[in-house]
């Protein structure tokens, strides 16, 4: 470091240079203070141009590279960010959104199938059911035919069978009243006498 | 016991030819200027060099110092802060850095200097009352007539608004003057308790550890100060630029 003694205005303030020894006690200093302008190294004013000027210099530079360089760059990173965050949602949103009409969609079209599903069922049951009363219908008047005809056929058997009875009793008859009397009776006597006891 | 003002001296670095009967030799508080500043930009450079999406470390922190100061701005000037906002960051940064290099040791606080707060708070001023005759003209000087004010006590009001805004740079220049000295002087008159305590045989090594553990504690206490008093300055500055910025609404 320069140890020279720099001249410095105003009213011929020396600013003393520090002596080589870092140490040197409070007498040692407050007297230093007694030469300087005041007891503070801060009110060495002899320094103080140098100091201001280099400040505004410095913080000119600063605030240019600050301001034109690295704060836009910063900020834009911030805003980038925030950009794309929202972009994000919104994508988010978006594909969200098509989920839903995609899944309400695909809800619709089950319940129409379904819907479908249960009227082919429905019409294929009433189909099948219709087809089925109409065969029961066929059998059951098929049967009814047999056995109408069967009962008539019993009924005309009995009646044969009654009337051989009838004839067989009149000549029975006939018989019994030609060996008791000895006389045959007429045909026409015989059956009015059944048809007498018979009622 | 080392002197706790011998760190504050000033030295020349590079001597310069005076100007105008100005000496405008580098020293060492104009060394870590630049070195503040340089580290500003390093760091800077470093944070918004990748611009990720999802940021580094590195990034995060820059970030989160724009963000922080981009709020204050947002918050305290309004709509039109965004145009203050690199001066104010500027400001922040800058302090920051001069305070948190004069924590390491050896390092020359340069916020130490009354030269530089002091021009920092001037510079502060000179930028409120330019933005203030810019955006008002003459309409400026309704900042020291607030409305609402019975008429025979409005002289009264204007001197002391006049008076008031007059102490905003030597408040400002004070603060962080005497927040820097103070904290850097009770960190070196502790430190040399520690060294001579602990000279003085057992009992003084007891009192040598408590004093080595208030050593240690003041210098986390130092470190906010470094940080707050770096802030407080860019709040100020914010309040002072709303005052013109918002004269309307006063």
């Amino acid at each position: 470091m320069a140890q020279t003694t720099p001249e410095l205005e105003p009213g011929g303030a020396i600013v003393e240079t520090p002596p080589t020894t870092l140490s040197h006690d409070l007498h040692e200093s407050t007297e230093a203070a007694e030469h300087g302008s005041s007891g503070l190294p801060q009110f060495e004013f002899g320094y103080w141009p140098g100091q201001i000027f280099w400040l505004l210099i410095v913080f000119a530079i600063l605030y240019v590279i600050l301001s034109k360089l690295f704060l836009p760059r910063v900020g834009g990173a911030i805003e980038a960010r925030a950009a794309k965050i929202e972009g994000d949602l919104a994508d988010a949103r978006i594909a969200r959104d098509e989920a839903e009409r995609q899944s309400s969609e695909a809800a619709a079209e089950l319940a129409q199938a379904r819907a479908r599903a249960q009227k082919t069922a429905a019409d294929a049951k009433a189909a099948a059911k219709a087809e089925a009363d109409t065969r029961n219908a066929a059998e059951e008047a098929k049967l009814h035919e047999r056995l109408a005809a069967a009962e008539a056929g019993i009924q005309a058997g009995r009646e044969k069978a009654m009337s051989n009875v009838r004839n067989l009793a009149a000549e029975t008859a006939e018989a019994i009243v030609e060996k008791l009397s000895g006389q045959a009776p007429t045909r026409a006597e015989v059956d009015a006498a059944i048809a007498r006891n018979a009622a | 016991m080392a002197d706790p003002m011998h760190q504050f001296e000033i030295q020349q670095v590079l001597e310069l030819p005076a100007v105008a009967g100005f000496d405008l030799s580098i020293t060492n508080s104009a060394l870590w200027m630049i070195i503040a500043a340089a580290s500003v930009t390093l760091f800077f450079a470093a944070a918004s060099a990748k611009a990720a999406v999802v940021p580094g470390r590195l990034q995060s922190v820059g970030e989160m110092l724009y963000e922080l100061i981009h709020n204050l701005t947002d918050s305290i000037i309004g709509h039109e802060g965004k145009k203050y906002f690199p001066f104010v960051f500027t400001l922040f940064a800058f302090i920051l850095a001069m305070n948190l290099l004069g924590m390491v040791p050896y390092f020359f606080t340069s916020t130490s200097q009354l030269a530089v707060t002091a021009t920092l708070g001037l510079l502060v001023i000179a930028v409120v009352i330019a933005v203030g005759f810019a955006r008002n003209g003459l309409g400026f000087f309704k900042l020291f007539v607030p409305s609402g004010v019975p008429f025979f006590v409005l002289p009264l009001v204007v001197v002391i608004e006049v008076i008031s805004f007059l102490v905003r740079p030597v408040t400002l220049a004070l603060r962080l003057f005497g927040n820097m000295v103070g904290g850097h002087v009770v960190l070196k008159v502790f430190g040399g308790f520690v060294v001579s305590l602990g000279a003085l045989g057992a009992l003084g090594i007891v009192g040598a550890l408590v004093t080595l553990t208030g050593t240690v504690a003041i210098t986390a206490l130092e470190f906010m100060v470094a940080f707050l008093q770096a802030f407080v300055f860019a709040v100020l500055a914010c309040v002072y630029l709303n005052d013109v910025v918002n004269l309307h609404s006063h």
